[in-house]
């Protein structure tokens, strides 16, 4: 039958693709590419993201925030694998994608906690490419 | 009472009790000098006395000194002082002479004239309880049976526990609190006037009532009568005895299948709940706080305790009618009934609202800063039933580290 022969090929590129790749989810990637078009219709030109600069963003210490939220690191922890902690004393999973895969894979998810968390350590709104290095940095960590 | 001299079992004595078998010699004259010896209180009187004084201490044990999750032996040892009570009762018909009720009723007259006897610091003679203390054992036993009925209100209505639990509100149970706490007092001024009577008893009549109550003998003056006991009916009072259990369990047992305990609601899970506010603090059971303090809480999450936690429009309108819908006036636990009051500076934060400190005001701070506390707003870290909202004193468990 065509139908279960076509359903087995794509069984067996399923798991190849799962064996390759087993944090790689479609949703995330749909999630970068709308802030990588965005980025690119804000600023023609713009190549890609960066997971350095990333990385920076991360780890820096961010001025105009709430006491005590100067970094991401402030609760989320020094490295993205291990576990953060919010100020009530609940585990934060960690934010690196390939220790925890589910991160990134709801987009009103992802816009919630940008909101949130780039008022309260940033005081303000952050934009699109600090968006899209954050998000490339978790993905490759 | 080892030597031969002091034995009150010798033949003379045997006589005038009521297990004795040798028949009375009222012939043989008997010498001034030698202690006349009657068995008053059985052995059953005398284990139901010293087991009452053990319950009692027990609760005030528990009632007065010990920390909110002892309530568990307070329940149990005044569910106790209900079975003493019953045997009293039973062995008041079917004890021997001194422990019937009918043998310690006398008329106003003999009461007035043994107080007065007891101001001329002479008193009349008497070989069981004496009229002033047989008041005090009616007092006794009245302000006990309260002590029980408060209490099994009090569970019943702050705590949602107990027999009572299905038919007591909070205010019941609160004004009953109070009756309990008056009560207490009372009974610990009793219990000092019953010490001060058998003290004074034991003075004026030179006969020790603390060793007649250990041991059941009395020393009989000699000019009084020897008195001719009625014995014990163990057989009835097993019967009897077996009916009330019977009737107890069976009214327990009925009670305990009436339907859910007064306006105590479970909360189904709410999966947006748990995730939005879950993400970052435990999830406080809604009935912790009133309604007022939901609805503005959940219109200010852009500066919820000093962070950010805005939520989309359509989430966070549900979450507000269901946090209002499920607040503090929705529930009749203990908590909810405290919680409503909240501090007017922070009207948000149960650990502010004036109930909170207080209640917490005995756990050192260091306790907060554990590792498996971390912050006040972990309820459940000691409060073991905190999902359900009850909190009741017995789920309370202090975590070591």
């Amino acid at each position: 039958m065509k139908g279960s022969h076509a359903m087995m090929v794509l069984m067996v590129i399923l798991g190849l693709l799962a064996a390759a790749d087993a944090s790689a989810d479609p949703r995330r990637d749909a999630i970068l590419a709308e802030l990588l078009a965005q980025a690119q219709k804000d600023e023609p030109g713009f190549a890609r993201f960066s997971a350095e600069r990333g990385a920076a963003f991360y780890r820096a210490t961010h001025k105009g925030g709430k006491q005590g939220a100067a970094s991401c690191t402030s609760c989320h922890g020094s490295t993205p694998q291990g576990k953060g902690q919010t100020r009530a004393g609940k585990a934060i999973e960690p934010m690196a994608v390939s220790k925890n895969p589910a991160r990134y894979t709801n987009k009103d998810d992802v816009e919630k906690w940008f909101t949130r968390n780039c008022n309260d350590v940033l005081g303000r709104a952050c934009t699109v490419k600090e968006k899209g290095d954050f998000l490339t940095y978790m993905m490759g960590q | 009472m080892a030597s031969a001299k002091e034995d009150p079992r010798t033949p003379e004595n045997e006589p005038l009790t009521g297990e004795a078998s040798t028949p009375p010699r009222p012939e043989v004259p008997i010498e001034p000098a030698a202690d006349r010896w009657v068995k008053v209180w059985d052995l059953p009187i005398r284990v139901f006395h010293w087991m009452l004084v053990f319950l009692v201490a027990v609760n005030a044990f528990t009632g007065f000194l010990t920390p909110e999750w002892w309530l568990g032996v307070h329940n149990w040892s005044g569910y106790g002082l209900v079975a003493l009570m019953i045997f009293r009762l039973v062995w008041g018909i079917c004890g021997s002479e001194y422990s019937r009720v009918v043998s310690f009723i006398y008329p106003p007259r003999d009461t007035l004239e043994h107080l007065r006897g007891l101001l001329l610091l002479r008193p009349p003679h008497y070989v069981g309880h004496n009229p002033t203390g047989a008041l005090m054992v009616f007092a006794l036993a009245g302000v006990l049976i309260a002590l029980v009925v408060t209490g099994l209100l009090v569970l019943g209505g702050e705590e949602k526990q107990g027999p009572l639990s299905a038919v007591t509100g909070y205010s019941v149970g609160f004004a009953a609190k109070q009756v309990h706490h008056w009560l207490t007092m009372l009974l610990l001024l009793m219990i000092l006037g019953h010490i001060g009577g058998v003290v004074t008893e034991s003075v004026l009549t030179h006969d020790n009532l603390v060793r007649a109550i250990i041991t059941g003998w009395k020393k009989l003056p000699p000019a009084a009568p020897v008195p001719t006991p009625r014995p014990a009916r163990p057989v009835l009072a097993v019967a009897l005895l077996v009916v009330l259990a019977g009737g107890a369990v069976a009214t327990l047992d009925w009670l305990s299948r009436r339907p859910p305990p007064h306006s105590l609601r479970t909360l189904p899970e709410n999966a947006t709940y748990t995730k939005e506010c879950g993400a970052c603090h435990y999830a406080l059971n809604p009935s912790l706080l009133p309604a007022a303090s939901w609805a503005a809480l959940m219109t200010s999450l852009r500066e919820h305790f000093g962070e950010d936690a805005s939520l989309d429009a359509p989430t966070t309108s549900s979450l507000a009618a269901w946090l209002v819908g499920n607040a503090a006036e929705t529930f009749d636990t203990e908590s909810a009934n405290r919680f409503r009051v909240v501090a007017p500076d922070d009207p948000y934060r149960v650990s502010s609202t004036p109930y909170w400190v207080r209640k917490h005001a005995s756990v050192p701070p260091g306790v907060f800063a554990r590792k498996s506390v971390r912050s006040k707003v972990n309820c459940h870290a000691c409060h073991r039933d905190a999902e359900s909202g009850r909190y009741d004193d017995q789920a309370i468990a202090i975590p070591e580290e």
